[in-house]
Parts: C-alpha cells; structure tokens; sequence
C-alpha cells in the first residue's frame, strides 16, 4: 500500500527495484490534519517528507509579524531536508498542515546511513535533495529582491 | 513550428495629431488593493465612444492637465469595448493625482497604441498566463476574450502572483474563471497564518504544472525579474521561444514612436511593444542596463 | 544673361550679388529665410535678411572637441564647416506647443497648435539633406505622422550647397551623403571663384529666379565644380567603416570599450542636442498661474539624460557606460532596423561639440577591432 503510494511518485519510477526496497524499508505514512504543526524552527531533525496530498506551510516566526509563511507545499514536494544534511541537523524553519494532508516520511539518520553504505543510491538520494534545495534557492533569491516594488506593469 | 503573428492596431484618433487626447469622464472607481484601483472611462464624445475599439494588450495615454501623462493598459473586455477599464497603481507624480480624482472629473485620453497578445494564433492551443502583481491588468482582456471563445483553447491555465494576498488583483473574478474551465492558482510571496493558499514566487508554480511544450503558449507580464524566471521555467519545459510572449515597460512620452523614449534595441515599445515574443527579445533579455 | 524660368535639371550661373535678387523674391513669397551666420563665435543659422548676414569671409577650425572661428577674407559666403546647429531646430523645434488644454466647470477642452512658420532654408549640405531625409523618415513615413513637422517640411524651400569645405571632423563620404548634394532641394548651390553655379532642383526652384539674371552653366563651370567636389572628397577629416556595422556593435554590448569610454563622457548631452539626425523628446505642462490653462509643450530631450529612462522606483541606465552605448548603437545599429538607414550622415558635429573629444567613428573602430 505504502510502496503503491511511492511508486505512482514519478520520482521513484526510475528506481532500481533493489534501492526502491530500500527506501519502503525505512518510510511511514504520515497525516496531518488541518492546522497540525509538524514541526517548528529549532527541533532536531527526524524525518524528510514526501507529500502525497494536501498542502503543508513553511514558516518562520518573526518578533512582531508572528508566524510567517516563506513556502507552500503540495502534492509530490520534498521537505525537512535540513534533517538529512548532517552539518545543519536542525529544522531551519516550521512547518504545518494548511489542509489535511498526507505524508510519507523517511527517517533521516536512516536515510544518511544507506546513502554511506551504497553510494549508488546515494548519489540519487543526495541529487534529488541538491535539486530541491537548489530550487528553494533560487525561488529564496527572488523573494528576497522583493521584486513586486520594483517597477511593474 | 508555426510563428505567431502578432496583430496591432493604429490609434483611432478623432484628431489628426495624434497627441492631441480625447476627453473622457470617469464614471466609476473601484478599489483593488490599498495602492491600485480601476477606473471605469466613458469618452465625451459619442462618436468615439461608439467607435472606439482595443485588443488585447494595448494601452491608453492618459493625461491630466498640468501634471502629466502616463501609459496604463487597458484591462476590460475587448468585446465590450463600449466599459472602457484602467487598473492603475499609484506610482507618482501622475497615477498619485489620478488616486485623487473623484468620479465625474475628465481627463484625456488617447490610443489605443501598441503591440497586442496573438490570442488569435494562440488558438488551439494550451495557454499559460502568467501575471504578477500589476501585470495582470494587461491581461485581463485577454482572459476575458479566451474565455468568450473558450472552445478554441485547449488547457488554460492563469498564475496570479502577488507580495502578499491584499495585493492581489481581481480575486473576485477568480471562481468565475475557473467556472470556465480555467486552471486558477494564485500565489503570493509571503503570508500570515490566515493564508491558505500558496506562499512562493510565481515561477515556482510552474513545479504544480505539467506543460506540454509541443502545444503551450505563454503570455506573461509583471515585474522584469519575474518574466524572466517565468521564461527560464517555461524554456525548461521545452516552450519553444517564439511562443513566449512577454510585455515590457518602458519610461513613454509620445506613444506614436517619436519621443524615443521607449527604445528596447531595434524596438520602440510602443510600437512593435509592449508585447514581444521571446525569440526577438532575448538578445537584450539579460542585458545590464539596457 | 536672361531672366526667364530656368527647368529643373538645368545648370545656370548667377553672379554673386544675385543672390540677393533670390533672397528678396523669397521674402515676398513669404518665407523666412534662415541660414547661416556669424553669432557668439560661431557660425549658426538663425534668421537673416540680407546676403550680408552670410559668412562673408569667415571659415572655421574643427577638431575633436574644438571649434575656432577664422577670419579668412576671401570673400566667400559659404566656405565654413557646418557649425552647432543644424536644421532640426526649424523642421522639429526643441520647444514646441503642442496643444493646449483649457479647463471649463468641470471639463476640459484641448486645442491643438495649428501654426506653420515658411522658411527658406539658405545652404543646406549634402549631409544635412540627408538628416532632413531621415528625420522625414521618423515623423513622416510611420504610421504616424508628426503634423509640426509635416507643415514645416512641405513648406520649407531648399536652398543646397556643394560642400568644397570638409572639415577634421567630417566623414559624409563613409556614410554617402556628401560632399555633393544628390536631390531633395529647390535650387542647389556652388561657390566659384566668381560666380555661383546653381541647379535647379525643381519647379518651384526655377520660379523664384524668376528676376535673376542668369546664363546657362558653360564646360568651364561645371568642370570646375566638379573639380571643387572632388577635392573635397579627398579632404575628409574622418572615416567609418560602416560593413557589418549594425551586427558588430549589438554582438559587443558587453565590450570593455562601453567602460573605456565611460571613463570619459560627462553625459553633457551636447552630442545629441548638435546631431542632427537626434530625435528624442519629452513632454511637459506648463501652467499659468491663474490656473485653467495649460500648454503641453515638447522639448528636445537626449538618452544622456539621467531621467530619460525614468520608470517609478528609478532609471533604467543609471550609470554612463548604459547611456552612451544607447546613443552609438541606437545611431549605428538600431537605427537601421526602425528606419532602414543608419542615424548617422558623418557631420561630424558631435566629435567637435563633445567637451572631451570623444569621437564616434573612433568607438566603433575601436569595437570593430577589438571583438569579444
Ligand atoms: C505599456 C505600458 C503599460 C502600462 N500599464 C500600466 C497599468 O495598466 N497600470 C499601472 O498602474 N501602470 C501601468 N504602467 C506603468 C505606468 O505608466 C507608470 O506607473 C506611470 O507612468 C508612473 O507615472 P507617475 O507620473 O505616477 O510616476 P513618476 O515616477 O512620477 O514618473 C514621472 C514620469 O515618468 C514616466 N514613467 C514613470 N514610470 C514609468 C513606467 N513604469 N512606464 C512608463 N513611463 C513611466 C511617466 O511619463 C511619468 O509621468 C504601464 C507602463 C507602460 C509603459
Ligand atoms: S552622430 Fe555625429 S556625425 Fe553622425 S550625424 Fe549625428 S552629429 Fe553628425
Ligand atoms: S559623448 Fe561627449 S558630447 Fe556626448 S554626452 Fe558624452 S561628453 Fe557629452
């Protein structure tokens, strides 16, 4: 059931049937309802996220403005990646389900220990993940030069 | 691969020097956002009220005496010719005196002048518009003319991006929209925590969509580093260049190619512009300070 | 000599003094005559009235960001260089009405700026007529036409002449303009020793000699002319290598030269404000103080400007570097796309009115040369 559920994930299509295994060994399923925190800034890592449905908020607190929401997230979008980098161990912000939402989380210190012992399924663990964060990035980047106050059509 | 044509229009102008405006009467104000409204114009004269016509894209001159004239899309329904629209962003010197007009007060008017979207040789095929902030005012004729046709389009898709969700322009309209078989998906670049819909900048969307390169057409208008990020993604997704159309701004003075003000390269944005396909903008796209 | 109607095509000879004999048949057909003469140093072209407001006798030196005035004492009326003003000061102003707007109760009511001045324009060069050509182009041969403009230039009577003075500065031969007049004039002019030779360019041309004295040109004449026009060609200050021109300088937008040159220009604007082929306006509202009426006025404008690419939140080509390359690949490049010829007619007035001497055919050379 769980591992129907990654094998629709356009994602994991490509993987060889031996890695894929791998992987279901260490996923649970996980939901949310609606308003649920996940986890906040500052917790230590245990699980990456896979979303299967629903849409969950990114958010950081600012002293003043409360929570703020930085990223929406939905269907098939990767997060709590800080928790698979070693050097950050920590979640470098909130999240919450904005809708009910379901998951299929993967534990991380796991995920780090089969990306050691096979780097074969490593290197597509970790490029997946660079992916990710290479987009967050760029899309952090934009946000930032607050582009909409700048002149427009 | 077909190349779509793009259509323009010569300004209709009673008067025979075209910088000459027309008078219009503002006869409704509707409030959008704390800094943009959308001014409801009726021409004075009846003969040019009746005639007046617009696709798509092109803009009107409009000028208050004694402070200045600016360029403002027009953002009704090209097949209502008659409700003449301008959503309008308080900027300066002249959209701040125009925030303070009240209804009744006349203004002039001229154009319409320029380049507008090819919704004609769009048509059978999927269509992506990609509007942030104030840019999708430009747009608004063109959602409302696919919507008037909409069995000539295949999947339409419009992307609504703004700072924060009290930016965003014509969220009333968005149900309607969709009741037409449009794709609505509407995000903003941060939120509080009343927000449910998306947070992230409009580009990011094109992660929710799945293109088919082979038959998409984009019309995108907003900020110049939006469109830009909006042709890198739709370039990913093998869009082929000819058939991402963008509209630029430039500082406008004359709208008629004479104040050369407008100048992008071998174009005159008020002219062969605002709206150009990729393929003839990219030599500049990235160009510092062009 | 005669005195009937010369045809258009034919080669006449008048005596010098005759001239005036033209100049008055003008005045009492209406025009106003405008050319060049001696003010502040310079020679510019104002209104005159007489033969005697000409140059008479006096030349000039130019180089790169030099221009003296010389007494010569030759006699000679048209043995200058062309100075810091051109003709688009009467076809395009630099200030104009457009229209006026009057406010009444709760309208307002626009008026448009019908005047229509006739000028006769006495000596106009090869180049010149070229700019006047390719301004023709951008006011009148678009979709839209420039009413001013159009008054002005259907109006205008031309008065060419031969250049046999090129200066430091010049290049009309790189860009085919001169030194020779091809078309576009009412009568066209060479200054010989003793004599003008004048062609006649067309009807109206040969009606206002109408009370001249006049012989048909002879070999010597027109040999000698064509002798003058060949030494002048010889004599050119400058060239450009105009091949390509257009690809090379829109391929370079990233040249190091773009800064090289930045170094130097002090954005002044003089090189736009003296081209004659520079087109660029801006639009402002001048109010009287008892309110209720506005005049909308042109002015010329340049993309030296700071605010010339104005948009809310700032401009577009905040630093040097950005403005004058606008300037050389709108004038080298651009140009040629929007109006089918480059904006340049080798007058060389922007290399001798520039503060610093900066010299365009040296820039483009220079990106020529050195391709990234
Ligand atoms: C084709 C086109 C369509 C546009 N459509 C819209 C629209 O639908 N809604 C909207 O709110 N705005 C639109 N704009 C932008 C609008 O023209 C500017 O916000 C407006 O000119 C600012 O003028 P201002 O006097 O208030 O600002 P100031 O900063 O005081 O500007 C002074 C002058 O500079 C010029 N200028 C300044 N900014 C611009 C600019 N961005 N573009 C062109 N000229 C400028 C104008 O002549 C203006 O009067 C459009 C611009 C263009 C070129
Ligand atoms: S660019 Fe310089 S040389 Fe060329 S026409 Fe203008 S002023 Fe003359
Ligand atoms: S090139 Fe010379 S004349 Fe032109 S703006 Fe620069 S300094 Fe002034």
């Amino acid at each position: 059931m769980l591992a129907d559920k990654l094998r629709q994930n356009p994602w994991f299509k490509v993987l060889k049937p031996a890695h894929f295994q791998k992987l279901v060994e260490i996923a649970t399923e996980v939901t949310w309802s609606e308003g649920q925190t996940i986890f906040r800034e500052g917790d230590q890592h245990d699980y990456l996220y896979l979303i299967v449905e629903g849409r969950v908020a990114l958010e950081k607190y600012v002293p003043n403005q409360g929570q703020i929401t930085i990223l929406t997230l939905g269907e098939n979008d990767l997060f709590g990646w800080s928790g698979v980098m070693p050097v950050i161990g920590t979640r470098t912000t909130g999240a919450r389900a904005v809708q009910p939402t379901v998951a299929i989380g993967f534990d991380s210190r796991r995920l780090r220990e089969i990306s050691e012992a096979d780097h074969d399924l490593g290197y597509f663990i970790f490029r997946r993940l660079t992916n990710v964060i290479a987009g967050r990035l760029s899309a952090t980047r934009l946000q930032l030069l607050n582009m909409y106050s700048q002149s427009t059509e | 691969m077909t190349v779509l044509m793009q259509q323009t229009t010569t300004a209709l102008n009673g008067q025979a020097d075209a910088m000459v405006p027309e008078t219009a009467v503002i006869t409704r104000i509707q409030y959008e956002a704390p800094d943009i409204a959308t001014y409801t114009l009726s021409f004075t004269d009846d003969h040019i009220r009746e005639q007046y016509q617009f696709l798509p894209g092109q803009f009107n001159m409009l000028y208050l005496p004694g402070i200045g004239e600016v360029a403002i899309s027009i953002s009704s329904d090209p097949g209502q010719p008659g409700t003449l629209l301008h959503t309008i962003r308080e900027a300066g010197n002249v959209t701040g005196a125009l925030a303070k007009l009240k209804k009744g007060a006349t203004i002039g008017v001229r154009g319409p002048y320029g380049s507008a979207w090819p919704v004609e040789s769009a048509e059978g095929k999927d269509l992506i518009i990609v509007g942030g902030g104030i840019g999708l005012a430009p747009l608004r004729p063109a959602i409302y003319h696919v919507i008037r046709h909409r069995e000539k389009y295949g999947k339409v898709t419009i992307l609504s991006g703004a700072r924060e969700p009290g930016d965003l322009l014509y969220p009333d309209e968005y149900d309607a929209w969709r009741e037409h078989g449009i794709e609505v998906i509407v995000t903003v670049d941060r939120a509080d925590k009343n927000w449910r819909g998306n947070v992230g900048v409009v580009p990011m969307m094109f992660y929710k969509m799945r293109p088919d390169g082979r038959k998409t057409v984009i019309f995108t208008c907003g900020p110049e580093i939006m469109m830009r990020f909006v042709v890198y993604e739709a370039l990913a997704r093998r869009i082929p260049k000819e058939r991402i159309f963008v509209s630029l701004e430039r500082n406008m003075k004359c709208a008629v190619g004479f104040c050369g003000h407008c100048q992008y390269g071998p174009f005159f944005l008020c002219k062969e512009g605002p709206v150009l396909s990729y393929d003839r903008v990219e030599p500049f796209f990235s160009v510092e300070e062009f | 000599m005669t005195n009937s109607i010369p045809m258009p095509g034919k080669h006449i000879v008048i005596a010098k003094d005759a001239l005036q004999t033209l100049f008055s048949t003008l005045q009492a057909a209406n025009y106003t005559l405008v050319g060049p003469t001696v003010r502040e140093e310079a020679i510019v072209y104002e209104e005159i009235g007489q033969m005697d407001d000409l140059p008479v006798g006096w030349t000039d030196e130019q180089g790169p960001g030099t221009y003296r005035l010389e007494e010569a004492g030759d006699g000679r009326y048209f043995n200058y260089v062309v100075g810091p003003h051109s003709w688009k000061k009467f076809l395009y102003p630099p200030k104009l009405t457009l229209f006026s707007a009057q406010q009444n109760g709760d309208g307002v009511e626009f008026t448009a700026n019908k005047e229509s001045p006739q000028y006769a324009f006495i000596g106009v060069r090869g180049c010149e007529l070229a700019a006047i050509a390719i301004q023709d182009r951008i006011f009148l041969e678009g979709q839209v036409t420039d009413p001013h403009y159009k008054k002005r230039r259907e109006r205008a009577f031309i008065l060419a002449v031969n250049c046999t003075q090129p200066g430091e500065t010049c290049f009309c031969v790189s860009m085919q303009t001169g030194p020779k007049v091809k078309n576009g004039f009412d009568l066209s002019l060479t200054e010989l020793d003793e004599s003008f030779l004048l062609e006649i360019g067309s009807e109206l041309g040969g009606e206002m000699l109408a009370d001249c004295d006049w012989r048909p040109a002879g070999s010597y004449e027109l040999n000698q002319s064509r002798q003058l026009m060949l030494d002048a060609e010889m004599r050119m200050g400058r060239s450009l290598d105009t091949a390509d021109l257009p690809e090379i300088l829109l391929d370079n937008l990233d040249h190091p030269r773009w800064d090289e040159v930045a170094e130097r220009c002090l954005s002044c604007m003089n090189c736009t404000l003296v081209c004659p082929t520079c087109f660029c306006s801006d639009v402002q509202d001048v109010s009287d103080l008892t309110g209720g009426k506005t005049e909308r006025v042109r002015v010329w404008d340049s993309c030296f400007n700071p605010d010339f690419s104005h948009v809310h939140g700032g401009n577009l080509r905040p630093n040097i570097r950005a403005r004058y390359r606008q300037w050389l690949t709108h004038k080298l490049a651009s140009w040629e796309a929007q109006f089918g010829t480059l904006g340049c007619v080798g007058c060389g007035r922007c290399i001798t009115w520039c503060p610093v001497g900066i010299d365009l055919t040296e820039e483009a050379a220079a990106i020529r040369g050195g391709q990234s």
